[in-house]
């Protein structure tokens, strides 16, 4: 059997659960063989869940450099003849994946939403169609959020990375913390957008946040309030902003323009809450409420709080 | 200060999406800058503006002239001269082999910054700015939503899990655009009228091959039916089922 290497990523004392998920689906395609990089990362690195797992700790590895971990990827992939290499398609694998392609001379197959032995399909405009292929060739493939169950955190061997780290000029100066206890939008299992129903900045900030918030969801928007610059384009669902897939995701006073549907539409349960009841929207809602979203998401924050 | 400038030239966003044999029918498909590349052209033009240089604008598209004039309105944005690498059978959709035709172009121009979009609106893979990055011995920094030059140094802002990580260098380096980085702004007539007169260079170019992987069969995503619309008396009776139905039925919550 082929090998594969998974990039795994870390985030505190835990692996990304869409690492996991990127081990269980590279278990069924060869031996796997998981490398992690960072800084005093190596406890949680073990709970990877891949047969063997690599740690490359370093001072320069604290935070993400394409360069370096480029260059440490190649080498681990050398050093196990692997095929194929996976990772998550966070903003780090986004990337990466390329990066690392270019440099192994391996093909490039980003955001995945399958991924596995009978090929890989990836969104094409904005998702409004769905790319198959097969390839036979080496390919370095990034995987979206929530596409798969994460694998069981288990203890394989371990061993240290030990071949080079090269230098890079770029310099993490900080990390800027935004929005404290906010969930990411990629990443949650729950996203509540807003559009412009909501008539208001003020209102946004009144009704979606609070929402979100109690349902421990990402708040996300229509391009529409992001362009009248209510809230910033890191909200922005749809053609221009994020493709998400959740496993539930509420439109608020969101009309449904096609360029947002294909940005949602991928989520496992829709429920729009619109006034309009010929709102595009509806069409591909499970649960639509025709109704006043003033009157009615505050009885829903309310209830939900209890 | 030297700055190159990729832009792309992507199917509009109304264009109608129609699979025939396993394969997106392009043929109806009409041509535009890609929006995110929109924001590497203001932000070059206003670095140039602020401390002078040179802008040019470099694309990869096939023998098609008619997206001339939207390249036309980049150049009177501020851009100097755009070369344009004719590529008879080009696709969007080969990140490797269009990185390499690219920086093998890209390579002579001693581009003290290279800038582009984050991604293509029409494959969003965002793959061939970091590539063309390694096949120029380059680092990269993408989805850049603030960028800021002070001499010869960069700081650049990135959107990650959680927050905003600065990142400095000094150039060469190639840096993709997220939406929010600048304003574009509306060019003057007098602008548009001049860049009619600047260089506009059409130059051919072979096919590269490259290692991309082919796509064997297009389809559209799987239909979602319309589900059910809530009835109720008041919003309390609406909101009681939609709980319900979250948490018995789809049980999400």
């Amino acid at each position: 059997m082929s090998s594969v290497v998974v990039v795994g990523e870390v985030d505190g004392n835990e692996v990304k659960d869409v690492s996991q998920q990127v081990a269980a689906v590279a278990a069924g395609m060869g031996d796997v063989v998981g490398i992690v990089m960072g800084k005093n990362i190596a406890e949680a690195a073990m709970k990877l869940s891949t047969s063997k797992i690599i740690i490359a700790e370093d001072d320069t590895l604290e935070n993400y450099d394409p360069v370096r971990f480029s260059s440490i990827v190649t080498q681990v992939v050398e050093q196990t003849n692997a095929t194929r290499v996976l990772m998550g398609a966070t903003t780090m694998g986004k990337d990466l994946g390329p990066r690392l392609a270019a440099e192994l001379n391996w093909g490039y197959l980003g955001d995945c939403l399958e991924a596995g032995d009978e090929g890989f399909v990836r969104p094409n405009y904005a998702g409004k169609v769905l790319a198959k292929s097969n390839p036979t060739n080496p390919v370095v493939v990034s995987i979206r959020n929530n596409a798969y169950p994460a694998g069981e955190s288990w203890s394989g061997t371990v061993e240290n990375f030990s071949g080079n780290i090269p230098d890079s000029n770029l310099t993490t100066a900080s990390i800027e913390k935004i929005g404290a206890g906010t969930v990411e939008l990629t990443e949650a299992n729950i996203v509540v957008s807003g559009g412009r129903g909501l008539e208001s900045p003020e209102n946004y900030e009144e009704h979606i946040r609070p929402l979100a918030n109690a349902l421990g969801a990402a708040a996300g928007a229509s391009r529409a309030i992001v362009d009248a610059g209510w809230v910033p384009h890191s909200h922005q669902v749809g053609q221009t902003g994020k493709t998400v897939t959740p496993d539930l995701y509420l439109a608020i006073g969101i009309s449904g323009a096609i360029q947002h549907l294909g940005g949602m539409s991928g989520s496992k349960f829709i429920v729009a809450i619109n006034k309009d009841a010929e709102a595009p929207i509806f069409k591909v809602a499970d649960y639509g409420i025709i109704g006043d979203l003033f009157e009615i998401v505050p009885v829903l924050k309310s209830k939900l709080d209890n | 200060m030297n700055i190159v400038v990729l832009v792309k030239m992507v199917p509009d966003t109304e264009s109608r999406l129609e699979i025939v044999d396993g394969k997106v029918n392009e043929s109806g498909f009409k041509y535009m800058v890609n929006p995110y590349d929109e924001f590497a052209v203001e932000q070059a033009v206003q670095f140039k503006e602020a401390s002078g240089g040179k802008v040019t604008l470099v694309s990869l598209f096939s023998n098609d002239t008619s997206i001339d004039t939207d390249l036309r309105k980049m150049m009177a944005i501020g851009a100097d001269e755009a070369i344009v690498l004719r590529q008879d059978g080009y696709r969007g959709d080969r990140p490797s082999a269009n990185a390499k035709t690219i920086s093998d172009a890209i390579s002579e121009m001693n581009a003290d910054l290279v800038i582009g979009g984050v991604q293509g609106i029409d494959y969003y893979q965002g793959a061939t700015g970091p590539m063309i990055a390694h096949m120029l011995g380059i680092p990269h920094v993408s989805g850049v939503t603030n960028l800021e030059m002070n001499g010869e140094k960069f700081t650049a802002k990135r959107q990650i899990e959680g927050g905003l990580q600065v990142i400095e260098c000094s150039g060469p380096v190639l840096i993709t655009c997220q939406k929010d980085m600048t304003k574009v702004r509306f060019p003057a007539l007098k602008d548009i009228m001049m860049s009619k007169r600047k260089p506009f260079e059409n130059r051919e170019v072979s096919l590269n091959e490259g290692n991309d992987v082919n796509t064997d069969e297009c389809s559209l995503p799987p239909a979602r039916g319309g589900g059910v619309i809530i009835d109720g008396e008041s919003a309390e009776e609406k909101v009681d089922k939609l709980i319900e139905k979250l948490k018995t039925e789809a049980k999400v919550l």
